[in-house]
């Protein structure tokens, strides 16, 4: 799966929880754009991990600011399961 | 018989072979010593609900005084303080326990929770590691590159993992305490920038944990306690972990994050153990439903039916999130007698009063203006008609304490009126460690400690209506304002005094915070931009999302000393005397 491809499924799995309309991008921020809780953000995690059938180890949340770069962790785990 | 069924591999519920004793013991280490006469124990899951590990009292027991041998062995010696990144596994049990054979004081610190605000995380740790003076850090080894970014300037003797400490060479005596020395430090109140440490005697803890067991929940022979809740946390450490240790009580723990991502877990194991006792704040409650609402199969395989203590606490009590909770969940057996409102704080160890045993929420309805005290909050500023807000009758103090409800001359009031919540009791905090003037700010020399809640008594029960202390509570977790405006003030531009940090009622009567700030600048985008920076800025520092409201310059109230008002700040805005202007 590309970058791209994991992008594109991460942002479908925000939207439902998107709920000013902010214009997805790998530029967005969890925080200041989007706005979301902490409890939010565990519900999200839990569905990309569904999604993409990994763990997100919880020390690497803190560094994970933008879509762009959970995108980028997804896909280096993914990778590194393979 | 119950306890037949349980998941495969979990300690037992019952246990004949060892009769209860309610924390009835001078030290926790001799709690622990005759917990380990029996077959109970503490266990661990896994998000997805698979048991990761299951460790019998006794087994902790030994693997705590290992522990122990090793500290003393290093060089630790009495009252030495060791951080604990607070991971919910069998290591943070051990060694939270290990430490109190060798009278070192565990510091259960918090693990990261979300995305993004590395550095706000780190540098909540360093200070709470340099309030505590720490000289150890006990962290999964997943956590040890941040735990070395935060005590980069913190003198430690040793660092790592409980497989580190327990690699040591050596074992050097115990070192058992004494009832009146400390146990532990809590860092679970006060600002993230200034921290305070509540510190807490074995005498103390003791005291609490049997007043909850016995007088609290009414524990019974065949409880079983369930929960998520995080052990830096007093609720989670004390109510769930320390009780069912000082009263031989199985558990079954489910880590925070792992609860936050799938919070029916939570649920399924209750059901999958016949868990009779379990414990969260509202917003716990809240999640399960949302949650529930949203998945087609949650209710598979779930029977809440043997709950029988649904115990509520750490925020405000929301009735309206806990019949919606009983209303979900009543068809797979739950039911709303269970739920038990509490009130405590971590400066009184933990519980202070509790309602009835079984007999669900009961609530009076109370006339807005009346919710008086400092806060005279009329939203709307209407008069012409009363507004009614629901309160939760939080139960009697439990027999230890004696309560006040004082007015704001210090004169203690009584009849229902509102006012502070004092308590003095055996479970009162020793003191907030190192810090001799936020203590005498809180506690009198006669040991009558100022909660900082308003509430009022009604035929011996305590109703808690609100804070009088400018704490705002977000999803369980305080903020100081202190803390908020601090990071507002980084931004150029704006001086000490500009902004005031509140909390307004959201739509769903939770809490939201704000940000007042005086801006004198007209021009529309300069606005918005400012309003964006600061919002971002805060979010960075603080994790928190501020509402930013723009008021015209020197238009926030002062005290007659000059300083900034929150409340009254508050009450000017939600009153409509203070006017937000356009951004």
């Amino acid at each position: 799966m590309t970058s791209e491809a994991t992008l594109a499924k991460i942002c479908d799995l925000i939207e439902p929880i998107n709920k000013k309309g902010v214009p997805l991008t790998a530029d967005t921020t969890f925080a200041a754009d989007l706005e979301l809780d902490s409890l939010t953000v565990m519900g999200l995690v839990a569905d990309i991990e569904d999604e993409f059938d990994i763990l997100l180890p919880i020390n690497l949340l803190p560094e994970l600011e933008t879509i762009g770069q959970v995108a980028d962790a997804v896909d280096r785990i993914v990778a590194d399961k393979n | 018989m119950v306890g037949n069924e349980l998941i495969t591999g979990v300690t037992p519920t019952l246990d004949d072979s060892l009769p209860r004793r309610m924390a009835d013991f001078p030290t926790l280490t001799e709690a622990l010593d005759y917990a380990a006469k029996g077959k109970r124990g503490v266990n661990f899951f896994s998000g997805r609900g698979d048991l990761v590990e299951a460790l019998t009292w006794a087994e902790v027991r030994e693997k705590a005084v290992a522990l122990a041998k090793k500290l003393t062995a290093m060089g630790f010696e009495r009252g030495d303080r060791i951080a604990l990144i607070a991971q919910t596994s069998a290591d943070f049990v051990v060694f939270f326990l290990g430490c109190q054979y060798a009278s070192v004081l565990p510091v259960p610190l918090p693990l990261p929770t979300s995305f993004g605000g590395k550095d706000g995380y780190i540098n909540q740790l360093n200070g709470q590691m340099k309030s505590c003076e720490a000289t150890g850090v006990m962290a999964p080894a997943f956590m040890q590159d941040m735990v070395e970014q935060a005590s980069t300037d913190v003198d430690l003797r040793f660092s790592g993992a409980l497989s580190d400490y327990m690699a040591y060479a050596g074992d050097g005596d115990l070192a058992l305490p004494s009832p009146d020395d400390l146990s532990y430090l809590q860092y679970s109140s006060g600002s993230t920038r200034f921290p305070h440490g509540v510190a807490v005697t074995h005498r103390s803890l003791l005291s609490n944990t049997r007043g909850m067991g016995e007088h609290g929940v009414q524990m019974r022979d065949d409880d079983r306690c369930v929960s998520w809740l995080p052990f830096y946390h007093d609720m989670g450490l004390v109510g769930t972990f320390l009780t069912t240790v000082t009263s031989q009580c199985s558990v079954d723990f489910i880590p925070t994050e792992e609860y936050a991502r799938r919070p029916l877990t939570w649920l399924r194991i209750m059901s999958a153990n016949r868990g009779t006792i379990t414990y969260s704040p509202t917003f716990g409650f809240d999640i399960c439903t949302r949650r529930a609402s949203l998945r087609a199969n949650a209710m598979d395989d779930l029977d809440l039916s043997s709950v029988r203590v649904a115990g509520i606490g750490g925020d405000m009590i929301r009735p309206d999130v806990m019949r919606a909770f009983a209303d979900t969940f009543a068809k797979v057996g739950f039911s709303e007698n269970a739920f038990l409102p509490s009130y405590g704080l971590a400066e009184c160890t933990l519980g202070v009063s509790f309602g009835e045993v079984g007999k669900g929420i009961s609530i009076e309805r109370v006339e807005e203006a009346r919710l008086a005290g400092e806060r005279h909050i009329l939203v709307n500023g209407a008069a012409h008609e009363p507004r009614y807000r629901e309160v939760v009758n939080c139960g009697r103090p439990l027999p230890e304490y004696e309560v006040e409800i004082r007015d704001e001359d210090d004169a203690v009031v009584d009849g229902g009126v509102v006012g502070r919540v004092f308590v003095r009791g055996t479970s009162v905090m020793a003191g907030y460690f190192n810090d001799p003037e936020t203590t005498k700010a809180v506690l009198s020399e006669d040991r009558w400690l100022d909660t900082g809640d308003m509430g009022f008594l009604k035929d011996g029960d305590l109703f808690i209506v609100g804070r009088a202390k400018d704490l705002i509570i977000v999803n369980g977790r305080n903020h100081w304002p202190q803390d908020i405006e601090w990071a507002a003030e980084q931004l150029p531009g704006v001086k000490n005094g500009d902004v005031a940090a509140i909390s307004v009622p959201g739509e769903n009567a939770e809490e939201v915070p704000m940000i007042l700030a005086q801006f004198g600048v007209r021009d529309a985008s300069e606005r918005a931009r400012f309003v964006d920076d600061m919002k971002k800025h805060i979010q960075r520092e603080t994790g928190i999302n501020c509402i930013i409201e723009l008021v015209p310059p020197r238009s926030l109230p002062r005290t007659s000393s000059g300083k900034l008002s929150r409340s009254k700040a508050r009450i000017q805005y939600l009153s409509g005397r203070l006017q937000a202007l356009a951004s």
